[in-house]
């Protein structure tokens, strides 16, 4: 991994069309600033993984898994 | 007519103008982008069957089956992407699945379609507090 130091309102460039500004940095928190060509997709890393590993889970369920969840649709409308 | 196999249903038939695209896949299925669903007469609850893996498929419903009630603004990216006409006109479907007794619905991750040109995108919601909703 490349690591770089930089000071706040610094920023770094990464190829011709992102940059990644550190605009505020306190305590062990730190803001950034990301300039990117619209249709990037950009996520927390953490909300990414989530929702990764819940589409995971979610696509081998079998016709039982349909049936109970039906079910409890029902009884919830009912 | 196009024809593609699937390991709950066999073999299946489908127009071509069914089929939801889903150009950049799913979260962490960037593979999976070429999607049916599947309905029921007798129920809200559908399969969202993949053309691309067989043994891939989701079981969705309409927010509002879960009383979820939604309030998505789409960014810019997203509208894009989906090439909206007018900023309203999308549907949404969640994912559920069964862990142990309880339905998970993914309110966090919803599928956003455009019936207009069959385009969908999931996107990823930031707020985490609202990110799943159990029922027993």
């Amino acid at each position: 991994m490349l690591v770089l130091t930089r000071k706040s309102n610094e920023s770094i460039n990464i190829g011709d069309n992102i940059t990644i500004t550190i605009v505020e940095i306190k305590g062990n928190s730190v803001r950034l600033g990301i300039k990117a060509p619209a249709g990037l997709k950009i996520y927390r890393k953490e909300l990414y993984e989530k929702i990764k590993h819940e589409n995971l889970l979610s696509s081998s369920l079998l016709m039982d898994e349909f049936k109970k969840i039906n079910e409890a649709l029902r009884s919830k409308n009912d | 007519m196009i024809k593609f196999s699937t390991t709950r249903f066999g073999v299946l038939e489908t127009a071509e103008e069914k089929i939801i695209n889903f150009h950049e896949g799913l979260v962490g299925l960037p593979d999976m982008k070429r999607f049916v669903l599947i309905d029921y007469k007798d129920t809200l609850l559908k399969w969202l069957q993949s053309l691309d893996d067989p043994d891939i498929a989701f079981i969705v419903a309409p927010p509002d089956v879960m009383a979820i009630e939604y309030s998505i603004d789409l960014d810019m990216t997203a509208k894009k992407y989906l090439q909206l006409e007018n900023d309203d006109d999308f549907v949404v479907l969640v994912i559920m699945r069964v862990s142990g007794e309880e339905i998970v619905t993914n309110i966090q991750g919803p599928l956003v379609l455009n019936a207009n040109n069959m385009r969908g995108i999931q996107i990823v919601l930031e707020n985490p507090k609202k990110s799943y909703q159990k029922t027993g």
